[in-house]
């Protein structure tokens, strides 16, 4: 096995004197850190280069909005920040409305551009070690990290096949099956018995080797599908429900992680720390910036994940990223959400013009040829637009691509495939490149590696342990009584941890109540209330941090407590106040409580009933009257009287109090309806 | 004779034949020295354990430079490693030094392999006397001290790519040497200074930590005196290695075992001898072809049976070797950026100014418009001539509209090339299920039993080693015709040794050596090594 610190050894050996310039040196990895520490993690420009591009009045503004163009010489930074927020918000406000607009033709009628989109997602598995070597994969679990690659040191978790050292070779990792074949079932995907490696070349310094090792010709799963609801977030213009073809999932390295250290001076290559270096060059003068590399997270095992060109609308396609995450995450497959870069998405967008309110067809005239993708023909030509790495950023992009579609369209324009790109918060797509600029990936079979050989054995074990799906999850919660929006909730809170300990607590409260008492209470909708809503009050109010658990009190407290308050031995409020108690660190069972500080509810006796409902009897003259009216006809008709009478008495009564019967017994004595 | 004294005859030689180019780095030679002489007192007092039993205990090999050690540069004959050492060391220097065995120096050759000739090095060119190989018996100094100038009648390839360690065995600067064949590259310069050159089959012999050509063809081949040398290291090498994928199990090496146990039973009732007709070529030099014959009736006087035999896809398997290894190069060479090591031309490398820190598949092309293609200064300023042509050459084949045409048609014609030796074999090929009818690529019927083969022997190259001045004068592509034996057997995995036999005439008519080519089935290996000593004793 080779230890992040042999792979350190490695790399020092490697730049010993003979070789021209130390690359990836000690000194580097200081600056690395220098250049992470005291400033905001990279992929933006520092503030003081924002400075010297507001005084240069440069184009290369952040956002590159009117208000940053119009933005003069001289203009506080602190201002200038606060005008681009606000035309920012403007903008949006703007793309809100054309979106409104685009959303009603979306909605259908002749005349209107029907949306396609499909979608590649890039995620990074859950997987100890990188796909081809012995080398730690990327490092998740502090939680704070500054996105992928988590918070090791530099270039610290690295062999030598991961920067493509000269005579090295790849030896594939059989720990990252576990979590793709796990995605790949979440997926509904067929997996394949045998499927290849194939290399996809370009050169880009985040790529040691000059190509990725994919899976381009056979990939190890395919044909499968997920179905999107209304809580996944599908908009209601898009039906009950949309079921998304997955054409293909396969296995791939991830790539190194290049940060931006602008400002270096010089660029002979010759720096230390410097790894590459490209001239970047302003308006008033010209600035070299570093490309600083960190390969820890480079040939960390990958799925890409392809779907059918299926959505239709830009909330559908955020639906849908969302959804994968979830089901990956729901099934351990997924090293890190897109919050923190571990999943990425490109979508394919293209429009065609709806005929006879119904039947879609490409705009032969305007837009060329149909064109047809995986499967699905008829289709307007598609744009690509890489890189997005939100799901409001999803929404976002596709929404304004489809609006810059139909807009060249409608003004007679042809649309260009092409690839761009997009920055949340910008007012459209931007253009990366055309067709011309289309890479030839040159893909060839990896000749060091053998086929890939699955066994049945192995995806059918992994199928028999896999948890159940969010989807099940919350058709379960919904069978036991729980609302859909609530279950929605419950499932997805903590990475599944809470619908955990909620499945804890509803064993504790069924294992103890009777069968009848569970008649009453519905101990699972309890449940659900109190897990999802009084002890995530408490959660809200105070996260508590403990590395065993997220949760201040145990399941079992919980139970407890709630079998004390289904049988009514304490009222609500009383059960809420042990509940503050029991969070704030009271180490007692709540039955103690309950007994130690007196809580308990004592039974209401055939007095109280009577003083109850006579008091009730007083308030309602008039019901009292109508009763005696109904008597009098002799149908039975002051039964529902009765009844709304019982009702007063449990709403009056101590919560949970008032037993219907006995409350029933008590009026029909009082209003002289026995015998 | 002391393993001192053998060790301080090699450092002579070094010494004196340094002119010749054979190495690009040299061990120490006190080290060196004090190694022989410790392996002398291990020997003596009886202490030493394994290594000391070992018949390459104490002894130099000299290695080809593209096979990485810790304590000598790698640079593969180029600029772009010309001062890269390797953080590790390759599998098989491993297993040598584990054998006892003193590592001599780093030799030369054709820039990552590409070459006939070893002229394609950063370092110069390789050459070799005409006279070298009577000089290379005498342990006296040679007269040559000039560096070698290619208009120089008088000196001769010394073929490529693994010029350097056939020379380093012919002039006796190393007990033997390791080099790398990936279509012929320790086979053609053993044919041409007259050393053996032995191919093990592919996987045999662990390719960790030697750099890529051609990954699939790739080979680590043995440059000795003589067959039992070459088998001596071949057996310290021969064994799985977990960080070579492509190295062949514990599994299939229990069948290879299988089989080698037949070799000596097949060996001692007479070796059925395969002459592939296909080999008989136009090109052929009469001094080659007279070589040929006079080695066959030598084994058949010796009691084998001579037989003829058809490898009809051999035409076009030279063809494919010139599409697949250099598609297979332009992507293992695609890593030699100057990024993390080696050889970076001055000044910034990129190709854009728009590029932010993208992440995966992030727009990958460096072209900003300006022509300027990411890395291409370097890459244009470090390869050579040779490896920039076979580059661009592999990078077209592999190109979208190119690919079906070029890359698929020749996989199939490796497979053809394949089948055609399978169906010559009388063993069967361990690797494909013994039930399988061999594919046939033309009319040519399947060959009945009788008139199967153990071995087929032929030439190694169509020429003598030719002058250099001629070599010079050879527009590029015709330099690739010299690989047209020793292609097929790379095509398909087979063993193949070169053995020098002598050519005719004496004295300043003398032809020299020639290579005689012996191929065997795939795991084979030993009963190449054993016909070449047959053949080495029939005089």
């Amino acid at each position: 096995m080779l230890s992040a610190s042999s792979a350190v050894r490695a790399l020092r050996a490697s730049s010993a004197p003979a070789s021209l310039r130390p690359l990836v040196c000690a000194q580097c990895l200081g600056l690395v850190r220098a250049a992470l520490e005291p400033r905001p993690p990279v992929a933006s420009r520092s503030r003081r280069q924002l400075a010297f591009c507001a005084r240069a009045g440069s184009q290369a503004a952040p956002g590159g909005s009117a208000a940053g163009a119009a933005a003069g010489a001289g203009v506080p930074f602190r201002k200038r920040r606060k005008d681009e927020a606000r035309a920012r918000k403007a903008a949006a406000k703007a793309g809100g409305e054309g979106r409104g607009r685009a959303e009603r033709a979306e909605a259908g009628g002749s005349g209107g551009w029907e949306l396609t989109v499909g979608i590649e997602i890039h995620a990074e598995l859950n997987a100890a070690r990188k796909l081809f070597s012995e080398a730690a994969g990327s490092n998740y679990n502090v939680r704070c990290g500054s996105g992928a690659g988590g918070l090791d040191a530099p270039n610290t978790r690295v062999a030598e096949f991961d920067l493509a050292l000269p005579g090295a070779q790849p030896t594939f990792q059989k720990g990252a099956l576990v979590p793709a074949i796990r995605a790949a079932l979440a997926l509904g995907c067929e997996v394949q018995r045998r499927s290849g490696w194939d290399r996809k070349h370009y050169f880009y310094q985040d790529q040691p080797n000059g190509y990725q090792i994919t899976q381009y010709y056979e990939p190890f799963a395919k044909n499968g599908h997920i179905t999107l609801y209304p809580h996944d977030g599908l908009p209601a213009s898009d039906g009950a429900s949309l079921t998304v073809g997955i054409k293909q999932v396969q296995l791939e390295q991830d790539t190194a992680k290049t940060l931006l250290r602008p400002g270096v001076a010089g660029g002979d290559g010759g720096q230390p720390g410097t790894m590459t270096t490209t001239t970047t060059t302003t308006t008033t003068t010209t600035t070299t910036t570093a490309h600083l590399l960190d390969f820890n997270r480079v040939s960390h095992p990958l799925v890409e994940i392809i779907t059918l060109p299926q959505l239709h609308s830009p909330r559908a396609a955020a639906a849908c990223v969302r959804k994968i995450q979830g089901l990956l995450a729901g099934v351990d497959a997924l090293a890190a959400g897109m919050e923190l870069g571990g999943l990425r998405a490109d979508v394919n967008v293209s429009v065609r013009r709806r005929r006879n309110g119904r039947d879609a067809e490409a705009d032969e005239g305007a837009a060329g040829a149909a064109q047809s993708y995986g499967g699905v023909a008829g289709l307007g030509t598609r744009t690509e637009i890489k890189n997005l790495s939100s799901f409001k950023a999803v929404e976002d992009a596709v929404a304004l691509e489809r609006d810059r579609q139909v807009a060249v369209l409608e003004a007679g324009g042809r649309v260009e495939s092409e690839t761009r790109g997009y920055a949340l918060g910008a007012r459209e797509t931007r253009k990366l490149r055309g067709k011309e600029g289309e890479v030839d990936y040159r893909y060839m079979p990896d000749p060091d590696l053998g086929p890939l050989l699955i066994g049945r054995e192995l995806v059918e074990r992994l199928g028999e342990g896999l948890p159940l799906l969010p989807d099940q999850v919350v058709a379960r919660l919904v069978e036991g009584g729980v609302s859909v929006k609530d279950a929605v909730t419950l499932a997805g809170l903590e990475g599944g941890d809470r619908v955990e300990f909620y499945w804890e607590v509803v064993e504790g409260l069924e294992e103890t109540l009777s069968g009848e008492e569970r008649e009453r209470v519905k101990p699972r909708r309890l449940a659900a209330n109190w897990v999802l809503h009084e002890l995530g009050g408490h959660l809200a109010a105070a996260p508590f941090p403990s590395p065993l658990s997220p949760y201040p009190i145990s399941p079992s407290a919980l139970s407890s407590l709630l079998v004390l308050l289904a049988r009514r031995v304490i009222t609500g409020p009383t059960a809420k106040h042990i509940l503050a108690s029991l969070v704030a660190g009271d180490a007692r069972d709540p039955t103690c409580i309950v007994e130690e500080e007196g809580l308990a509810l004592k039974p209401m006796s055939d007095e109280d009933y009577a003083a109850l409902a006579s008091e009730m009897v007083r308030e309602n003259e008039g019901m009292v009257e109508q009763v005696r009216k109904e008597k009098e006809k002799g149908r039975g008709g002051e039964r529902g009287k009765v009844g709304w009478f019982v009702g007063q008495m449990v709403r009056r009564g101590e919560e949970g109090m008032v037993e219907p019967g006995r409350a029933e017994a008590a009026v029909r004595k009082v209003l002289g309806l026995d015998g | 004779m002391s393993l001192l004294r053998q060790a301080e005859r090699c450092v002579a030689n070094q010494v004196a034949w340094k002119h010749l180019n054979a190495f690009i780095s040299v061990a120490a030679a006190d080290d060196v020295l004090r190694q022989a002489r410790e392996a002398d007192e291990t020997s003596s007092s009886g202490r030493g354990g394994a290594p000391s039993s070992s018949p390459l205990h104490g002894r130099l090999i000299a290695l080809k430079d593209n096979i990485c050690t810790t304590d000598l540069p790698t640079t593969c004959g180029s600029a772009i490693l010309a001062r890269y050492t390797s953080p590790f060391d390759a599998t098989v220097t491993t297993r040598l030094r584990a054998a006892g065995a003193i590592v001599a120096g780093k030799t030369n050759m054709d820039e990552f392999g590409m070459g006939s000739h070893s002229r394609y090095s950063h370092f110069g060119g390789v050459a070799q006397p005409a006279s070298s190989h009577s000089s290379a018996t005498s342990t006296t100094a040679p007269a040559h001290q000039l560096p070698p100038n290619p208009t120089d009648a008088a000196l001769l390839s010394a073929g490529g790519s693994s010029g350097g360690s056939a020379l380093a065995v012919s002039t006796l600067q190393a007990h033997a040497a390791l080099g790398t064949d990936t279509g012929g590259s320790v086979r053609l310069p053993a044919s041409y200074v007259g050393v053996l050159g032995f191919k093990p089959s592919y996987g045999r012999v662990s390719r960790w930590g030697v750099v890529a050509y051609a990954n699939s063809l790739d080979t680590v081949g043995v440059l000795a005196p003589g067959a039992r040398v070459a088998r001596d290291v071949f057996a310290a090498l021969d064994a799985w290695d977990p960080r070579d994928p492509t190295s062949l199990s514990a599994r299939t090496r229990v069948r290879l075992s299988a089989m080698d146990a037949t070799r000596e039973p097949r060996v001692r009732r007479g070796l059925r001898i395969g002459v592939p007709r296909e080999y008989n070529i136009a090109e052929l030099s009469p001094a080659v072809r007279r070589a040929w014959a006079r080695a066959l009736e030598r084994l058949s006087a010796a009691g084998h049976a001579v037989r003829p035999v058809s490898l009809p896809t051999t035409r076009l398997a030279l063809s494919a070797y010139y599409v697949l290894a250099p598609a297979e190069a332009s992507s293992n060479l695609a890593k030699y950026d100057g990024v993390r090591y080696g050889s970076r031309a001055a000044g910034p490398d990129s190709g854009s100014v728009a590029r932010t820190a993208g992440g995966e598949n992030a727009d990958a092309v460096g072209d900003d418009g300006d022509g300027d293609i990411l890395f291409a200064r370097t890459r244009a300023a470090f390869f050579g001539p040779e490896v920039k042509r076979r580059l661009v050459l592999g990078a077209y084949t592999l190109s979208a509209s190119a690919m079906d045409n070029y890359f698929v048609q020749a996989q199939r014609v490796r497979r053809l090339v394949a089948a055609d030796f399978d169906a010559v074999f009388a063993v069967a090929n361990p690797l494909t299920t013994a039930a399988r009818p061999p594919v046939r690529s033309g009319g040519a019927p399947a060959a009945d039993d009788d008139a199967k083969v153990d071995v087929l022997v032929c030439p190694t190259a169509p020429t003598p080693a030719p002058r250099l001045a001629d070599v010079e004068r050879l527009r590029p592509v015709d330099a690739y015709t010299n690989d047209v034996f020793t292609v097929p057997a790379s095509l398909a995995g087979l063993p193949a040794a070169s053995v020098p036999v002598e050519g005719e005439g004496e004295g300043e008519d003398s032809e020299g050596k020639i290579g005689m080519q012996v191929i065997g089935q795939f795991g084979d290996d030993g009963l190449v090594l054993d016909v070449a000593e047959v053949m080495e004793g029939l005089r």
